[in-house]
């Protein structure tokens, strides 16, 4: 009847004010992003339930990823896990490659020659660079700003060019040994270094230009995807994304390893927990990273570059094709591996992304029992859920892109 | 020559001659001190035929103040080792009796098995009651001794006995066959592992000199330890080795004009510490590394000497004796140890139906069908016989002939087998048949006569014998005689492993497994029931002896469910009274050394599985 028709339609949600508007038929879709996504950062699935542009709910599902890392480290040797470990955090594989070494050392006894730590620290804040440079185009890239993207990308593949020359590998680097490392800088390497660097330097300064006072990237960057500290702190949050929220905290000045209680460089610290702040963390340690492989090579002072014992490191070639020993000693090490001695060891360093731990566990012969990853990113990844939900679909993209979450070092 | 000499080998090596320290009556009950002895008239070898008897000296000294405290656990020796106290037979031997409390002191010449030489010096270990450094091979244990195996002193001893036996030792691990079980290799790693410090040439000699038809030595590789010269003089009784030379110009050899052709060559091969004395059947074959071991039974005779199968991906490459005190000790003869080759050569793989032109490839089902009607026709008349073949196993003979008595309705089977050959003065025996006893139990236990072989060819050439399930492919007389006495048959059903003369004649021929393709058990001439574990499994179509007779009753309409051998030996075992109380499962021995959880198992004997899913290495000239 017209009149009861009337009295419905009077009473209608106070929030349809004009009765030209037909009443939205909402409900909460579920939507799939991922795993096969441009801006899932490698295999993830993020399941968001949505309220019109609202992300109600987001579930990220993890494992597509999952190669059985810990798996196929018990069926190898020590050194035979190390390109296991490149694939990790592909983005920065020497810094996980070198990680692990740092964990075995620590198990073994070992105190690596100096000259040795220097290089770690030189290739690892080269890959720290690059690991930053890839996270920074990558944001810009997924906001729509494709020219820093490839500014970024640019100074990637002259690290790239770098790295390939001291390890024979543009990604998969395999860099170090137990007991040191396993070739030495190639000539003239260090010259070309750093005028990489001082191009890199012009580069980011593009990229700054590009990115930093963008009125587009500014909007959708601050204020987005904020993690308070206590929760940052909760969730296991370390690295660039907890010192966004203001937390001082580094394994470099922490707990420093290797020569770095050398090296001049600063922390920079955020304060709103938010996009932004994490982008322009990444930005600052480029810069810091930059002063660092600078000093480091110049400093490095001349010297072997693995420790001098057989039970540990191969013998020189002369040796093993010459004497019995050395043939021995390297066919013991080659077909059996280095014999850590029993027991466990949990071992960090800064990665880029934050706390790389690992947990190591030997049983006395020459190959791992456990080797368990404790990765930035997995920690980071949980958090994002309590950062993304309530906010609207469009802030997720920057959200995981700045948290830079590498799915080969979060699952496995 | 000594007192043991013309006695019977039982895998010790013979007694020490009379007069020397450790039969003095002191060393059985725990002397105090036994080094240097307490009787200076009992002073070692040299000391006359007849030893002097201490002048009444109580085994345990009266605990008077002045005198020397009772043994702590009396009847045994107590000793502190590293710190930690252990309990010891005083006839053990110190390198074995420190394993118990977790010491391991390195040796090359000391064989449990075999007399103390003491040349080797690596086992030196620092003890109280001693100044220097002492061989713990040949030291007694005293009461109260405290033994030093890991401090610097005895580090340092071990160091400089291996850059010594290390420096004229040739640059050989790429080459030698020894590698990746070569204790030099072994202990350098972990005693010395610094560089050479020779300068100059090593000595050179002899390379690849052929001792006899198993045995190659490499001379530069020898460390002179002597263990192949004691072995062959102690254990196998024929003393072809000998140690030539004098210092460091000392060189082993056989004696001009003879051979290393006994019996038991091959286990110089397993006892040498590297890579000097090697078995020339197995060299250059394989890399230890890529094989897998499995513990097994040896097939060559009737002795069932333990042995471990070495195998990669489908293929035998060896057989190693596995200890065993009551049969061989440590010991294999060679003919027991080649005889891995009849696993892999000339093996049947697949059903084959019919003689001669008709013959066409089948399947399983298919053949066994027509088994089966053929046989249903004869069952319980005379015009059907089985043969049963001693080298099949327990659980192949008890599922075979409980067809033959309940499917078959015979009362009696004939015995193949492998023909008799020589016997040896130690393990070989001429009976070249795993598991005739077995047989010979099983047939009884089912009630069944056994008849010899001489009298299923009468009876085939009298015409009685029509049809004959043959189980097992070996036979006591030549095969092509056996051949043609077997195609008067109007039908043949044969299961063999391998190929032969006989298998032509076959109307329905089933590929059969080995011993090492199936789990299983063999009874040895003296009646010991030993179990075998399975290395890898058969090719295409091949299936144990049970297997086949399992799917033969299952066509006969036999209600039969077994599917492994364990079942075939729950089922039927208990009628025999014999392997009634055999424990099938505790008695088989384990595929890992180390119970539990093993990250990278390891195997049977102790060392890496191998590759053994994976097959020789596809590598170029290979």
């Amino acid at each position: 009847m017209a009149h009861a028709d009337e009295r419905e339609i009077e009473e209608r949600p106070p929030e349809e004010d004009s009765e030209l508007e037909a009443h939205l038929q909402t409900r909460r879709m579920m939507i799939n992003l991922g795993p096969s996504h441009p801006a899932m950062h490698g295999t993830v699935r993020m399941r968001v339930e949505l309220e019109g542009e609202t992300i109600v709910r987001a579930d990220p599902e993890i494992g597509f990823l999952h190669r059985g890392f810990q798996k196929s480290c018990e069926n190898v040797t020590w050194n035979q896990c190390l390109p296991y470990t490149d694939r990790l955090n592909y983005v920065s594989a020497i810094m996980n490659n070198l990680g692990f070494l740092k964990a075995v050392e620590k198990l073994v006894g070992l105190e690596i020659p100096e000259r040795a730590q220097y290089i770690r620290v030189a290739a690892s804040e080269l890959h720290r660079m690059h690991d930053h440079l890839t996270c920074v185009g990558a944001i810009g890239l997924e906001l729509g700003g494709f020219s820093a993207f490839l500014y970024a990308i640019e100074g990637r593949e002259l690290i790239m060019d770098r790295v390939s020359e001291l390890t024979g590998a543009r990604l998969t680097t395999t860099f170090g040994r137990v007991g040191g490392l396993n070739r030495d800088l190639p000539d003239g390497w260090i010259d070309r270094v750093n005028r990489t660097l001082d191009k890199i330097h012009e580069l980011l300064g593009e990229v700054d230009g590009l990115l930093t006072a963008n009125r587009i990237f500014v909007d959708r960057m601050r204020g987005t995807g904020v993690i308070t500290t206590q929760d940052a702190l909760d969730f296991g949050f370390t690295g660039p994304c907890l010192r966004a929220n203001g937390i001082n905290y580094d394994v470099r000045k922490a707990h420093p390893y290797w020569v770095y209680d050398r090296m001049n460089f600063d922390i920079p610290v955020g304060q709103n927990g938010d996009n932004y702040d994490r982008y322009l963390m990444r930005m600052e340690e480029l810069k810091q990273s930059e002063a660092i492989v600078r000093q480091a090579l110049k400093e490095a002072p001349p010297g072997p570059i693995i420790v001098d014992d057989w039970r540990v490191a191969l013998p020189p070639k002369a040796e093993v094709y010459g004497t019995i020993e050395g043939v021995i000693s390297h066919f013991k090490l080659v077909m059996e591996g280095v014999p850590v001695p029993p027991g466990e060891v949990y071992d960090c360093t800064e990665a880029a992304n934050g706390e790389l731990g690992w947990y190591l566990v030997s049983d006395g012969s020459g190959r791992p029992y456990k080797v368990h990853v404790r990765s930035p990113g997995f920690a980071i990844l949980s958090g994002v859920p309590r950062m993304i939900e309530g906010r609207m679909l469009a802030d997720l993209i920057p959200t995981f892109d700045t948290i830079n979450m590498i799915g080969g070092e979060v699952e496995q | 020559m000594s007192e043991s000499d013309g006695k019977k080998p039982d895998g010790n090596a013979q007694p020490p001659p009379p007069g020397s320290p450790t039969i003095h009556p002191a060393a059985k009950t725990g002397p105090s001190p036994s080094n240097p002895p307490p009787s200076p008239t009992a002073s070692g070898p040299r000391a006359g035929i007849e030893h002097q008897p201490p002048a009444a000296k109580p085994p345990t000294p009266p605990p008077t103040p002045g005198g020397k405290p009772a043994p702590k656990h009396p009847g045994f020796v107590t000793v502190t080792v590293d710190g930690k106290e252990l309990v010891a037979k005083p006839s053990e031997n110190m390198v074995d009796a420190v394993k118990k409390v977790g010491a391991d002191i390195p040796y090359y010449c000391y064989h449990q098995r075999l007399s103390i030489a003491a040349n080797c010096r690596m086992c030196l270990v620092e003890v109280s009651n001693s100044a220097k450094l002492v061989p713990a091979c040949q030291t007694p244990m005293a009461e109260g001794m405290v033994i030093q195996t890991k401090n610097p002193r005895v580090q340092e001893s071990q160091r400089a006995v291996l850059e010594f036996l290390l420096l004229n030792h040739p640059v050989d691990c790429s080459i030698c066959d020894q590698a990746g079980e070569c204790k030099l290799q072994d202990y350098y790693q972990l005693h010395d592992y610094r560089s050479s410090r020779l300068e100059g040439e090593k000595v050179m000699r002899t390379k690849r000199k052929v001792l006899g038809p198993l045995v190659v030595l490499d001379q530069e590789r020898c460390i002179q330890c002597t263990r192949c010269v004691r072995f062959m003089a102690e254990v196998a009784k024929e003393p072809q080795l000998g140690m030539f030379g004098r210092g460091s110009a000392e060189y082993i050899d056989t004696f001009p004009g003879k051979q290393l052709d006994s019996n038991y060559s091959g286990n110089t091969v397993d006892i040498c510490p590297v890579g000097a004395l090697l078995n020339r059947d197995f060299r250059f074959r394989a890399r230890s590394w890529f094989l897998s071991a499995a513990p097994s039974v040896c097939t060559g005779c009737s002795r069932g000497c333990n042995t471990f199968v070495d195998f990669m991906g489908q293929d035998t490459y060896r057989y190693r004796p596995r200890d065993n005190e009551q049969i061989n000790k440590s010991w294999m003869c060679d003919q027991g140890r080649l005889s891995y080759k009849y696993v892999n050569q000339q093996r049947l793989a697949a059903v084959l139906i019919g003689r001669g032109e008709d013959r066409r490839e089948a399947t399983a089902a298919e053949a066994l069908k027509s088994v089966a009607e053929q046989f249903k026709a004869l069952a319980g008349t005379e015009g059907l016989a089985v043969l049963a073949s001693p080298v099949a196993s327990n659980e192949d003979l008890l599922a075979t002939l409980s067809f033959a008595r309940d499917a078959l309705g015979l009362r009696s089977v004939y015995v193949a087998g492998r023909h008799e050959g020589p016997g040896d003065h130690y393990l070989m025996t001429p009976d070249k048949n795993p598991n005739r006893k077995g047989l010979e139990w099983i047939a009884r236990g089912l009630e069944l006569t056994l008849k010899p072989f001489s009298e299923l060819g009468q009876a085939i050439n009298a015409g009685k014998v029509k049809a004959l399930y043959a189980v097992g492919g070996e036979v006591p007389v030549d095969p092509t005689l056996v051949a043609h006495g077997f195609g008067r048959l109007e039908y043949l059903v044969l299961q063999s492993s391998n190929e032969s003369a006989i298998t032509a004649q076959a109307h329905v021929l089933l590929p059969s497994a080995v011993h090492v393709e199936d789990e299983g058990s063999f009874t040895n001439l003296d009646g010991v029931t030993q179990r075998f574990r399975r290395a890898y499994p058969g090719r295409a179509e091949v299936r144990s002896h049970w297997a086949w007779a399992v799917a033969l009753a299952q066509e006969f309409g036999f209600p039969w469910t077994q599917t492994s051998a364990r079942d075939v030996f729950r089922e039927w075992a208990p009628r025999i009274p014999e392997l009634a109380t055999f424990d099938w499962d505790g008695a088989a021995p384990p595929l890992k050394v180390t119970r539990g959880l093993n990250p990278l198992a390891t195997g049977a004997d102790g060392r890496p599985p191998g590759y053994r899913e994976f097959g020789p290495p596809r590598v170029r000239g290979i």
